[in-house]
């Protein structure tokens, strides 16, 4: 067990960061998407790692196979890259909405169309 | 971007092979990774790479917007239909020991049946989705709805 065999982890770690930081830093809402999706995209291998078995086999009956990885994280996981999928679509509804009613995506442009509605 | 002879040279050489792959993957299923949810993807990736390519026009003239529709109810259904006839013939929901006579090959023709219609809807969704997404402006100003986009300004 060394620092190389937790490749999978840290590769979580950096993806998961990487999502981070286009979320909370881009102001363009697709950005964000694109974010999101990343961010989920760790999250996805963090479950895949934590189900695999060493030296287990796919999780199918057969003759000579005794270790099988465990099947709950992928079934999880489809699920989650689904639900991913309609997240995704309905942001990206709700981007299209914002830019036909104020003509902008980016956030600090909104941010001036609001103040000059107050003024 | 169909005077681009670039990517018209490469996507012609490309959408066969995602849906070759597709299919591999469509009908691989039950023995390795694979299925419905990711041959679906991977089967409507290639018809949007198409539209990308030669506009949306001329992919509806491919699968037109009805067929779609259609597409995803009957993959639904196909899925519920093989679930069902397990219990008209006696067994539980999915159920697929009674469909056949050996329980081997029951066992597989339940499989890659539920996964086709999995596939199918999945395929059909995806397309729906990027379609309502790529025609909205068009259908928008076709009804004479005009947007504050910013163009003008």
């Amino acid at each position: 067990m060394n620092i190389l065999s937790l490749f999978n982890y840290w590769a979580v770690i950096g993806l998961m960061m990487i999502g981070y930081y286009c979320v909370i830093v881009r102001g363009n809402m697709v950005k964000k998407i694109i974010g999101l999706g990343i961010f989920q995209t760790s999250v996805f291998i963090l479950f895949i790692s934590a189900g695999k078995v060493l030296g287990g086999s796919t999780p199918i009956l057969r003759d000579g196979v005794e270790i099988y990885s465990n099947p709950l994280p992928h079934v999880l996981i489809l699920t989650a890259i689904v639900v991913g999928v309609a997240t995704t679509a309905v942001g990206l509804a709700l981007a299209v909405r914002v830019q036909e009613a104020f003509g902008s995506i980016d956030d600090d442009a909104l941010d001036r169309h609001a103040t000059e509605d107050e003024a | 971007m169909r005077d681009n002879a670039i990517l018209v040279v490469i996507a012609r050489f490309l959408i066969p092979l995602v849906m070759l792959f597709g299919l591999y993957v469509q009908f691989h299923g039950e023995y390795s990774p694979g299925g419905g949810f990711q041959a679906g993807v991977l089967f409507a990736a290639a018809w949007i790479l198409f539209v990308l390519i030669y506009g949306l026009e001329t992919g509806l003239r491919v699968i037109p917007a009805g067929v779609i529709y259609w597409l995803a109810c009957v993959g639904v259904l196909l899925y519920c239909f093989v679930g069902l006839l397990g219990v008209i013939l006696g067994g539980r929901f999915l159920d697929f020991y009674p469909l056949l006579d050996s329980p081997h090959t029951a066992q597989q023709a339940g499989i890659i049946l539920v996964e086709f219609g999995v596939g199918v809807t999945v395929a059909a969704v995806v397309m729906l989705i990027f379609m309502q997404f790529a025609r909205r402006r068009a259908l928008c100003e076709k009804a004479g709805i005009t947007f504050d986009d910013g163009t003008d300004a």
